[in-house]
């Protein structure tokens, strides 16, 4: 095989695993790539394939860009489903990302958990609530076979704002915490 | 020679620390790179081999660019060079100067206040010997 096919081959792979960028995008980083090949073999003198192993097989080379391109839209985004998805991807690489994730999945569900409270109290009111039994909290949340006799509400129907209150705070908090997470973390992931 | 496993019970290496202590460099060492004048891709690569120890995957550094790019820290223009391809060549915009000064300052802080803290360790090493 020639060095220009050895060439073509390694972007043509790269190429084709760039799929979520846009051509535009796809076809700059296709040139720069092929220019840095070609350079380092003029100015180096190297056989074709150290150079290409040095800059590593083209799906991991593809696979930096397709995540920094994920990352970078949901350290843009306020989608739970977005910031999701990438932090599923952190977590692939460790066990940082392993604990956003967790912590993503804990906070969306306690946040939305919130606010079904709330909703619930509006549909619901007499079997959504906090209950108390001798001085402890016993029940909170909405109950379709409602809970024990000897039981008291204690917040009526302040539960609705404070739900509403609390989970959205909790969803705000979950998705700044996430996409911190993720710029941080494209800082660390370059592969030496 | 291998270091004694015990050592590290944790199962983490100086290797491995010391791998992501260049990795979270690597950004402020690409900044760096540029900061007298514009390079294109394999030239910030070779900058960095020669004046740091930062031996870094070849095709690491590009995606890298292209983040910086994108954050507006750094520009780039294609230049047709005699060697028959164009070349994209990267220059710090204000922006990237101004986030490169900061890093700067940082890392000095920090590696100050470390140096004062390791310092005892090294003497004892050498007293040692």
């Amino acid at each position: 095989m020639t060095q220009e096919m050895q060439i073509e081959n390694y972007l043509t792979v790269l190429r084709s695993h760039l799929g979520p960028l846009t051509i535009a995008e796809r076809e700059e980083i296709v040139l720069e790539i092929g220019a840095h090949i070609r350079d380092s073999a003029e100015q180096s003198g190297a056989s074709m394939s150290s150079i290409l192993a040095r800059l590593g097989p083209a799906e991991q080379l593809a696979a930096q860009y397709r995540e920094g391109l994920l990352i970078r839209q949901a350290s843009r985004s306020f989608s739970p489903l977005v910031l999701l998805r990438a932090a599923l991807r952190l977590a692939t690489r460790g066990a940082f990302g392993i604990f956003v994730f967790f912590c993503g999945v804990f906070g969306y569900s306690f946040g939305a958990g919130f606010l079904a409270v709330a909703l619930g109290k509006m549909i619901y009111p007499s079997h959504t609530g906090a209950w108390v039994q001798d001085g402890r909290l016993v029940s909170a949340g909405t109950f379709i076979f409602g809970v024990s006799p000897q039981a008291h509400e204690v917040l009526g129907i302040w539960i609705i704002p404070l739900g509403l209150i609390l989970g959205s705070l909790t969803l705000l908090a979950t998705t700044w915490a996430i996409r911190t997470s993720l710029c941080i973390s494209q800082r660390w992931r370059a592969r030496l | 020679m291998a270091k004694p496993r015990a050592l590290y019970p944790d199962g983490d290496s100086p290797d491995r620390w010391e791998a992501q202590l260049r990795k979270g460099a690597l950004e402020m060492a690409a900044l760096a790179s540029l900061w007298k004048g514009r390079l294109y891709g394999l030239e910030i690569i070779r900058f960095l081999e020669n004046h740091s120890s930062l031996a870094l995957a070849e095709g690491t550094i590009y995606p890298i660019l292209n983040r910086l790019k994108l954050e507006g820290m750094l520009t780039s223009e294609w230049v047709e060079a005699e060697a028959g391809h164009p070349r994209k060549y990267y220059s710090l915009t204000e922006a990237g100067r101004q986030r490169l000064r900061l890093m700067a300052e940082a890392w000095f802080g920090f590696a100050r206040g470390l140096s004062r803290l390791l310092e005892p360790v090294l003497e004892k090493q050498e007293i040692a010997k």
